[in-house]
């Protein structure tokens, strides 16, 4: 069959190629594909177009185009491959390797072309149980590679295709250990973690059968692609919910030095990955959580946080930062006040992350600051001396709705002493609410009130009630009049919400009632 | 002489948590008691509390797409503006908001979507004295019970004039109190209740209705309201009184509610502005507009 990409190393973009209506109908794919991947949250499966021993010819197949009347082609062409491969496996006679390895490497080209991989003609004709054998040991390297390849892009794909792989598991992960050659572990860890991505049952499967300590072996490294390719396998292994293989991580011994070591100096690329493994071991294991502060892991991912240009790699090292805080602030007060005046600050970084133009990182980064406003008054003060309180206040105003409510609770959680017991009604800080207001945020918590999402609505009615009640002078209604509150807590009247509803009301009673505006 | 009037209210159970709490959402009030407890707020202030979420909270799932797509660019080799293009269809086409008033069905695509459909459809308002409401059938029991004095010379020959505000129980009363009544106690309203009160607008307030009321607004009555302090809802059953209150009946404001009612049973809908009492008027006649 004809090699499509010997032609040259092109990397034309598609539209060049083929013009606008598949443009259009690759958008509409691709839609639907992000959209099946958003609802499976991080199934962070990945096709291997690129070999790990480097084999650069095939790059170029990676840009092919795969119209639709092409697609039946090529599973016929699969199911071929297949075929052969099926003879050249029960052929025993002299040059037998080299026919299996033909046989694979067709296969596997086939698998790797288009975004849609003739993956179910593949399986229906009986690729498993071959590529299963291929993977026996003593297998010579080029064999194990290409069948691990072959598996790779099986499991890259819908659901049942990944559970097919169950097989091949037991093999696959034998040979993740030491002894194996670098390419070949390395692609037995990215077939691995195709399937770990594919969801909880699977990996649990994955977990019993021992994967996660050889996995967990393969980034003590200092560098490679080997690492990278086995910490995103890893990341996906331990992603939870379930904390369990979080915990396993845990007791591997070393690992944590190497999660810290590897935060510090390695490359963007393989950090990123580093920095998804410490997202879920923050989340999933308080042991982690106090190691890795321990071990001064605050540090590192603030000058990740202030360096790096990759949005790649600032989500989830901020996402870690934001997990660590909501854990136990107390635990990190000391490093934060001590903190305070130097480059990487916390408060700066967070601020510069309020800066971006992500929109995902200025929500996470509000939310990692409203956790710190919710610890001790010194907190409060940290945060409310800085720059950072005019870009929250601007961002009240003027961003998108999710980011607009987690800045509300770090301007409200600035404005109230946390509470002790369950008894004692917060307090209010006078100071921090007054120059909030005095900042301008008014408005933009009565817009909340309006809003159709309910926790946002409840905070901007439970804020409203701060200024009714705390500010002096008894001013706060006259406030809260003159931006419409009045009429934005109007509005719950026909709420089919009735806790809201009985809010609004009771505001408005007990500050607007009979007695207000008469003595005017 | 005032006769400051005691309320029962409903007792929150302290809700420390600024983090909306959807199992007490609507069981607080279950939970609580009703107390007599004039002048102290029984209200969730808010409390500072550390918000966690596990790694598979749909908090996180925008940052966890865009791990996705960007990764997929690889794959499909898309540019810059395809992916920021697919970003915004993924995102548009999967979130819409419910409209939160009771009844209505509607699903919007955008905040701007759900601003233009409240005040399409949401905002029916009274031209004679300015209220609004939020389906059309309660403008015209407002203002039938307000500014009708057909109406009024119903109720005061014992006729059953006042209906019951939730759709679909058809059952009508002699007197506004007794259909309070019947709304606490059979449709669970609160007891604070009131279809109908004296209003006193803000100057803003006022102001933003005059202007949208301009064009519409002929009658002389309406500029005296208008600038006068409060909006007391006394209609005249003068000749040129009732012609108007006749003529709103008709008119563009009355915007037709695309719902169709019904649909719900049960919790049908609640106050209306309750913002001021300039001053207090016993509510023993019941009779919202007076009659000359």
């Amino acid at each position: 069959m004809a090699d499509d990409g010997t032609a040259s190393n092109r990397r034309d973009p598609i539209k060049s190629s083929v013009g606008n209506v598949a443009g259009q109908r690759r958008r509409q794919q691709a839609v639907t594909v992000a959209k099946e991947r958003r609802e499976l949250l991080v199934r962070a499966k990945r096709l291997c177009r690129v070999g790990t021993n480097g084999d650069v010819e095939d790059a170029c197949v990676e840009n092919e185009m795969m119209i639709d009347e092409e697609q039946p082609i090529l599973e016929a062409q699969a199911s071929k491959a297949v075929e052969e491969l099926k003879s050249a496996v029960q052929y025993q006679e002299k040059g037998a390797m080299q026919k299996r390895v033909i046989a694979l490497r067709e296969l596997r080209r086939l698998l790797s072309k288009s975004e849609f991989p003739p993956v179910e003609a593949a399986l229906s004709a009986g690729a498993i149980p071959l590529l299963v054998q291929c993977l026996s040991f003593g297998s010579p390297d080029e064999q194990l590679l290409e069948s691990a390849w072959c598996l790779t892009n099986i499991a890259a794909g819908k659901p049942e295709e990944t559970k097919a792989l169950l097989p091949a598991l037991p093999l696959l992960i034998a040979h993740l250990g030491e002894k194996s050659s670098a390419p070949v572990a390395e692609q037995c860890a990215w077939a691995i973690g195709n399937v770990a991505g594919e969801g909880e049952d699977l990996r649990n499967v994955l977990l019993s059968q021992g994967a996660l300590l050889p996995l967990a072996r393969m980034i003590f490294p200092d560098k490679g692609s080997t690492v990278r390719t086995a910490a995103w396998a890893l990341s996906n292994l331990i992603k939870g919910p379930e904390p369990k293989a979080a915990a396993q991580l845990v007791k591997v011994d070393g690992i944590m030095d190497a999660i810290l070591r590897h935060l510090k100096k390695t490359d963007e690329v393989t950090a990123i990955e580093i920095a998804w493994i410490i997202v879920y071991l923050s989340a999933l294991s308080d042991i982690a959580t106090s190691m890795l502060l321990k071990g001064g892991i605050l540090q590192l991912l603030l000058e990740r946080l202030a360096t790096s240009k990759s949005l790649q790699l600032l989500i989830p090292v901020l996402r870690s930062v934001g997990n660590f805080v909501a854990v136990d602030p107390k635990a990190i007060l000391t490093i934060l006040i001590r903190e305070q005046n130097t480059e990487e600050s916390i408060v700066g970084v967070l601020a510069k992350c309020l800066r971006s133009e992500h929109r995902v990182l200025k929500k996470e980064a509000a939310w990692v600051l409203s956790n710190i406003a919710a610890g001790s008054i010194e907190h409060k003060r940290m945060i409310h001396s800085t720059e950072v309180m005019s870009l929250l206040l601007r961002l009240l105003s003027t961003s998108p709705f999710d980011i607009r409510k987690e800045v509300a609770y770090v301007l409200g959680n600035l404005c109230v002493e946390s509470a002790e017991g369950g008894d004692t009604k917060p307090r209010i800080i006078q100071e921090h609410l007054v120059s909030i207001v005095r900042g301008g945020c008014l408005p933009g918590f009565i817009e909340l009130v309006r809003s159709p999402d309910i926790e946002a609505a409840r905070l901007g009615l439970q804020f409203i009630e701060l200024v009714l009640r705390g500010i002096p002078n008894g001013e706060g209604p006259k406030l809260v009049e003159g931006e419409d509150g009045i009429d934005a807590m109007e509005r719950f009247q026909f709420h089919e919400n009735e806790e809201l509803r009985v809010m609004a009301n009771s505001l408005v009673d007990k500050y607007f009632g009979e007695n207000y505006g008469i003595d005017e | 002489m005032f006769v400051r009037r005691r309320r029962k209210r409903i007792l929150f159970e302290f809700c420390c948590s600024a983090l909306l709490c959807h199992s007490c959402g609507g069981e607080a009030m279950a939970m609580g008691m009703a107390v007599d407890t004039v002048g102290e707020l029984a209200f969730p202030v808010w409390n500072p509390i550390r918000r966690r979420f596990p790694p598979d909270s749909p908090f996180f799932a925008s940052g966890n797409v865009e791990r996705e797509l960007l990764a997929k660019q690889v794959a499909l080799d898309l540019t810059e503006d395809e992916i920021n293009h697919l970003q915004i269809i993924v995102e548009t086409e999967s979130r819409r908001i419910s409209c939160p008033i009771a009844g209505c069905r509607e699903r919007l695509k955008s905040l701007d979507h759900f601003e233009d459909h409240y005040n399409a459809r949401h905002t029916a308002s009274c031209s004679v004295c300015s209220r609004v409401y939020p389906t059309s059938r309660l403008l015209s029991i407002h203002i039938s019970e307000a500014h009708d004095s057909f109406f009024q010379a119903k109720v005061a020959r014992g006729y059953d004039m006042y209906e019951c505000l939730v759709e679909g129980c058809g059952l009508k009363f002699k007197t506004y109190k007794a259909r309070r009544r019947h709304l606490v106690d059979k449709h669970k309203f609160p007891t604070t209740f009131e279809f109908f009160k004296k209003t006193q607008l803000s100057k803003k307030r006022r102001d933003k209705l005059q202007r949208q009321h301009v064009s519409k607004l002929k009658h002389k009555e309406d500029k005296e309201e208008a600038s006068s302090d409060a909006m007391e809802v006394e209609d005249k059953a003068s000749g040129d009184g009732l012609v108007s209150a006749l003529s709103t009946l008709t008119t563009a404001d009355t915007t037709p509610s695309n719902v169709s009612f019904g649909r719900r049973h049960g919790r049908g809908l609640t106050f209306v502005p309750r913002s001021v009492h300039r001053e207090k008027r016993t509510e023993s006649s019941s009779a919202p507009g007076p009659t000359n």
